[in-house]
């Protein structure tokens, strides 16, 4: 085991020459290019801000540099020599240190124990029997505890029991502890309270002058300045540019993170709009009342009608998908009502709401939506089986086949056969099959969470079609996205909400507005999001 | 104080209660204790405590192992007949003019081997540990059946044998079984609590993840778990050998439920990362001492394994009842701290569960 | 196309390598034992087969749920028990029976509430109820002489013959056929597979998971029971330890027929042949003089072979059937 973290030398290179160095590096899962030829350099001394909307690539960008992926093509060089990260030691070795965005300790372990995790001190003859020393490993991280908040008490108790926040601060600290050239920061300052913002910033200013190179994932555009060196956009798995944040003001940032300006010019969006819009009475489907669900949710209140799209807008975590479960009844609010059709519901399961006519577009397509090993047949028909069933009872295979085949001319699925396994589709083609799943139950209203994330741009603009389509025919729909463009383009009315709650609605200007006044749409959503964190 | 309140995962919350052997099972032990003395004087004497501990030692030995192996988030099925084939190897060396001591070890051997194979079929072939550790159970048992040729080997005993398996006290005060186990205990709660291999154990079950993360090697953190657990086992069929006088085909069998059992109500959990020394101890304990009181009270020993069986169903359901109260607690405490960080989405919680 | 292209085409077809491993073993056995394909042991072969295809056939549901059952050992064993003992008793045939079949029904219930309700982990459940029962078969035992009854028409459920056919592997075969359309051709069998391939989304496709994983164990726990009634018909005795170590069979079975561990995967007539095929297996060795007792070695190593070679293909059948790399085929997506 690594007993000598502090031996390693950290070789100064040139102040000039970057301490890593990535170029052209991709990443390619099947059907979806994750990350395209992207570059990036991290100098010795820089806090280096990295932009862009989810699914643009920071994670997978992230992953590489810290062993836990790796990359189909480019290379990385190490302080001018180039050099392979296999595994998380891999990167350990090369001096690169993470903190994840997901909690990456372990629960039943504590402050200290996690913190010196796999890089245990074992002092003199206690070498032998590898017995730890304990007291070493609390005197090095007390100093570093204390500031950072937190009590003798804190780092005793196994971090499961320490709350969201002091479990962020651990894994800060676990990265700070060790004597790194890179670290990775990825949305560090996540559910921290605003002084312990300044702490960390303090420390990372602090690392800064003692020659270490920072990468920094935020979304908060508001702390990069004064803060970072250099700042790098990505958007849709490409580099879009290196900018000095000298010369950017959180507008041109955003511009550049959601591709705003470009938007109205992305004539490769085929989005005809929608055609006729529903003419029928506009009864409402679904509406929420103070529906509270500890800890997730706050006194949401919602109502979307028929021939309507509620969006939803809001940062990661602000608790859309959490309101969608309620909705779907995979989650029961402690307080408040659903009314659906204008009457009180009790929603128990997606059984359940299925009957009642909701269904789901699941935001991870990939473990909460596709049934890989299945056909896209039985893809489609697993949400109401029944329905294809002889007197409920025995499948009707002609029947089902014909269903399939009906679906897929419909929504343009582009496969060779229905019985074809999903698994092997592109990330568009899997999003229509899903969506065919929903509509294959008749639904009155149909949530969709994120439903353009990973797929191509063609196929992002017959997903709109679809939806477009559903609500022209009287369905109702919820479009849960973190593409403002997208939502601005997509919605009737948006809900912004932030930390569990419901911060604002706005009408949309919808798509027929200037390209500007959506422009300012999506200042005001942003500024909501984000606790005005960006002027507007 | 802290106004951020711990939402930990479900898991880990069942553990809680539990996880403190000290508190529940001893008020348990010393209530049982208690009524059983009104039942059976003989419960209390000197003479029958002596045996309970002499008992003891097998279920010891074994809790411990699989103690190990579920901190590391894995299950050890193949112990009963691992203990048996190394009870067999000792057995069957010695009658073939092996020096004792080498006879001995080779047992242990066996054990340790038997763990290592197990290891590899979960680490290397990706086989769930518990199939993997079944198909262990069915072979070593296979085994020892096939070589004794169904009837037990006999006629090895010696008089240093009959001190190994306890039947003989070591100077007239203690057997040596209770020594080793006592050593046992201190080595593996020292090793579990200070040493650089115990840490590395409840990380990789608490959180195979953030193991990996931090550069640890699962694979080899739960090898050394499966080979510790095979030589427990070694170890207990070893001594079983000297205590049983003969080794038939069949010994050892049921044993694993017996060590499930032990370490479950003393607090190890299946998903890992929970369990303490001091836990499997009072596990053992209690499955022996019942065991014992249902001896004195003259119920036929046909009887205990539906008891264990039974013990194991109301600890799993105790569990449950404790976490799904814990789960209300914490709910209700939330609810006086308003100002709550949302937690990332948990939508399949309940599809599993 | 290359030979070895061709050739994982045919082993790529449900079931292909272990029928033809199969085969080479039958030839094999028949030149090495002329006995072996007399008609009185194929006979034997078949009746003797029953339980364990039936046991495997059970577990399958439970399988590819992705969940495990355990208990199956000791539920046959109990359910025999129960069944011979209402049958000595003077039960009427169709009394014994369901004597047999509730028996297994309440392991069924007891396992699916755990797991289903509780939520606690499937094979520590069957486990504990694997040992409870077993207990009880020894407690019933020791007080209770199982040495036959005298009601031929219970004998006749596994001991009769219709056309040539012992009724005991009819009564298997058409349970097999229900249990297979059960499988395939209902809703309920396809959310088996749905929830074996992905419970979370599965469960966010309106399908109750819960309800699936219930039935599951109550079916796995009523054919066990079945599975008990032909035994204790077909042995006319139960011993106390009856049972002991079918579970290993079963799961040997299944995995020999090329059903997942991991849930998702398999079918009823491929278990089926699984277990039927390890039957074989040890009644040849047998025949060319192999103690019988090895059997439980063969059993574990097949586990261990099914399951390492099932990884093998998937891999090797991945490699060769696609050509297409998903690097190129995320390229050629890219330049459309």
């Amino acid at each position: 085991m690594n007993t000598n973290e502090n031996s390693q030398s950290v070789p100064v290179a040139p102040a000039d020459q970057p301490l890593v160095s990535v170029r052209g590096i991709s990443k390619v899962y099947p059907g979806v290019v994750a990350l395209a030829e992207v570059d990036i350099d991290l100098r010795p001394g820089e806090i280096h801000g990295l932009l862009g909307e989810n699914g643009a690539g920071k994670s997978t960008l992230i992953n590489i540099l810290s062993g836990t992926v790796s990359p189909t093509a480019g290379t990385i060089r190490i302080s001018g020599s180039e050099s392979t990260i296999a595994t998380p030691r891999d990167a350990q070795d090369l001096g690169i240190s993470t903190v994840h965005q997901e909690q990456s300790l372990a629960p039943n372990l504590t402050a200290v124990e996690n913190i010196f995790l796999g890089r245990e001190i074992i002092t003199g003859r206690n070498r032998l029997t590898g017995v730890l020393d304990e007291k070493e490993m609390r005197t090095r991280v007390l100093e570093l505890a204390h500031e950072f908040g937190l009590t003798d008490h804190d780092i005793r108790v196994p971090v499961a029991a320490l709350g969201a926040l002091k479990q962020h601060v651990v894994q800060i600290i676990k990265a700070l502890a060790f004597r790194t050239k890179v670290l990775i920061l990825d949305e560090p300052t996540s559910g921290l309270a605003d002084h312990e913002r300044h702490t960390l910033f303090s420390y990372m200013r602090q690392l800064r002058n003692k020659g270490i190179s920072l990468l920094w994932v935020t979304h908060r555009l508001d702390e990069l300045f004064g803060l970072a060196d250099t700042i790098t956009v990505l958007r849709d798995g490409r580099l879009v540019a290196t900018v000095d944040p000298a010369g950017q003001s959180a507008e041109s940032l955003v511009r550049l993170m959601v591709g705003r300006s470009t938007l109205a010019a992305r004539e490769d969006i085929v989005d005809e709009g929608r055609a006729h819009g529903f003419t029928g009475s506009r009864d409402e489907v679904v509406r929420l009342e103070s529906v509270t669900r500890h800890p997730l949710l706050h006194e949401i209140s919602l109502s979307v009608r028929r021939g309507e799209i509620l969006g939803l807008a809001g940062i990661a975590g602000a608790g859309r998908t959490e309101t969608a479960m309620v909705i779907l009844g995979a989650d029961r609010p402690d307080a408040g009502s659903i009314f659906l059709h204008s009457k009180p519901a009790v929603i128990r399961s997606p059984r359940d709401a299925r009957q009642k006519g909701i269904a789901y577009v699941p935001e991870e397509r990939k473990t909460h939506a596709i049934l890989g090993d299945f056909s896209i047949k039985r893809n489609i028909t697993i949400s109401d089986l029944k329905r294809t069933a002889a007197a409920g009872l025995f499948l009707r295979g002609g029947q089902e086949t014909a269903t399939a085949k009906r679906f897929v001319s419909d929504l343009g699925v582009k496969t060779s056969s229905v019985q074809e396994k999903i698994r092997n589709l592109s990330g568009g083609n899997q999003q229509k099959v899903v969506i065919a799943r929903c509509l294959f139950t008749e639904p009155d209203l149909i949530i969709f969470d994120e439903p353009t994330q990973g797929i191509d741009v063609g196929a992002k603009a017959e997903v709109y079609r679809l939806i477009y389509e559903f609500v022209d025919q009287g369905g109702a729909a919820i479009v849960i996205s973190s593409e403002l463009p997208e939502l601005i383009r997509v919605s009737d009315r948006i809900a912004v909400m932030r930390e569990g709650t419901i911060v604002g609605e706005l009408e949309s200007t919808g798509r027929d507005e200037a390209a500007s006044e959506t422009s300012e749409l999506g200042e005001r959503i942003i500024s909501l999001a984000t606790r005005g964190a960006v002027a507007a | 104080m802290s106004s951020f309140l711990n939402t930990p995962s479900l898991g880990y919350r069942v553990e809680g209660l539990l996880a403190k052997p000290g508190s529940g099972l001893v008020a348990l032990l010393v209530l049982f204790i208690i009524a059983m003395t009104f039942v059976a004087p003989s419960f209390l004497s000197f003479g029958n405590w002596e045996n309970i501990a002499n008992q003891a030692v097998f279920v010891l030995l074994l809790a411990l192992g699989m103690t190990i192996v579920l901190i590391a988030r894995g299950i050890d099925l193949s112990v009963g007949s691992v203990m048996g084939l190394s009870a067999g190897v000792a057995a069957f060396l010695i009658n073939q003019g092996l020096i004792f001591p080498l006879a001995l070890l080779a047992g242990i051997g066996c054990g340790l081997i038997c763990g290592l194979l197990n290891a590899l079929m979960i680490t290397k072939l990706g086989l769930p540990d518990f199939v993997a550790t079944l198909a262990m159970l069915g072979v070593a048992r296979g085994v020892l059946f096939l070589w004794t040729e169904g009837t037990p080997f006999t006629r090895y005993m010696t008089p240093e044998y009959r001190l190994v398996g306890g039947q003989v006290k070591l100077g007239g005060i203690i057997t040596i079984p209770i020594i080793v186990a006592v050593v046992l205990c201190i080595l593996v709660s020292l090793m579990l609590r200070k040493s650089l291999i115990g840490r590395h154990l409840y990380a990789v079950g608490g959180s195979p993840d953030a193991a990996r993360l931090s550069g640890i090697s699962v694979s080899a953190v739960k090898t050394f778990a499966y080979v510790v657990s095979g030589g427990c086992a070694g170890l207990a069929g070893v001594i079983l050998a000297g205590r049983a006088t003969n080794v038939a085909p069949t010994l050892g069998t049921g044993y694993e439920i017996l060590a499930i059992t032990a370490a479950i109500i003393g607090g190890a959990a299946l998903t890992g990362g929970q369990g303490r020394m001091v836990g499997a101890i009072l596990g053992a304990l209690t499955i022996t001492l019942i065991a014992n009181a249902m001896n004195i009270a003259g119920v036929t020993s046909e009887w205990q394994q539906v008891v264990t069986g039974i013990i194991l169903l109301l600890a799993i359901l105790l569990d449950r009842i404790t976490a799904y109260f814990k789960k209300r607690q914490t709910s209700a405490e939330i609810e006086q701290s308003p100002q709550q960080e949302p937690t990332p989405a948990t939508a399949p919680r309940r599809a599993i569960s | 196309m290359s030979i070895f292209q061709r050739s994982s085409r045919v082993l790529a077809i449900d079931g292909a390598a272990v029928s033809i491993v199969f085969l080479i073993m039958c030839a094999y056995f028949a030149i090495a034992s002329p006995y072996f394909l007399s008609p009185d042991n194929i006979h034997n072969t078949f009746v003797e087969s029953v339980s364990a295809v039936l046991l495997a056939a059970g577990l399958t549901f439970v399988l590819i749920s992705g969940g495990i059952d355990l208990s199956i050992g000791s539920n046959i064993g109990l359910s025999a028990a129960m069944t011979l003992f209402a049958s000595m008793n003077g039960a009427p045939t169709v009394l014994a029976l369901l004597a047999g079949v509730a028996t297994g029904l309440i392991f069924g219930l007891v396992n699916g509430a755990f797991i289903a309700g509780l939520g606690v982990s499937d094979f520590i459940v069957t486990l504990a109820t694997l040992s409870v029962g077993a207990g009880v078969l020894q407690v019933f035992s020791a007080s209770t002489q199982l040495t036959g009854t005298a009601d031929s028409s219970f004998l006749a459920l596994a001991r009769g013959e219709v056309a040539g056919i012992p009724t005991g592997v009819l009564i298997a075969v058409v349970i097999l056929f229900v249990l297979e359309i059960a499988l395939i051709k209902t809703p309920f069998g396809r959310t088996i597979y749905a929830v074996g391939i992905n419970p979370n989304a599965a469960y966010l496709a309106a399908v109750s998971v819960r309800r699936t994983k219930f039935l599951v164990f109550v079916i796995s726990g009523i054919v066990a029971g079945i599975g008990g009634v032909l035994l204790a018909s077909h042995l006319n005795s139960v011993q106390p330890g009856l049972g002991g170590g079918y579970e290993l069979t079963a799961i040997a079975g299944c995995v020999v027929g090329g059903v997942a561990l991991a849930g998702g995967r398999g079918s009823i007539w491929r278990a089926a042949l699984g277990a039927f095929f390890l039957s074989v297996l040890s009644r040849g060795l047998q025949l060319i003089g192999v103690d019988p007792l090895w059997f439980s070695i063969v059993t574990g190593a097949a586990i261990v072979a099914a399951v390492a070679f099932d990884r093998g293909a998937q891999k090797w059948l991945q490699s060769t059937l696609r050509p297409v790399s998903p690097v190129a085929a995320a390229a050629t997506q890219n330049a459309q």
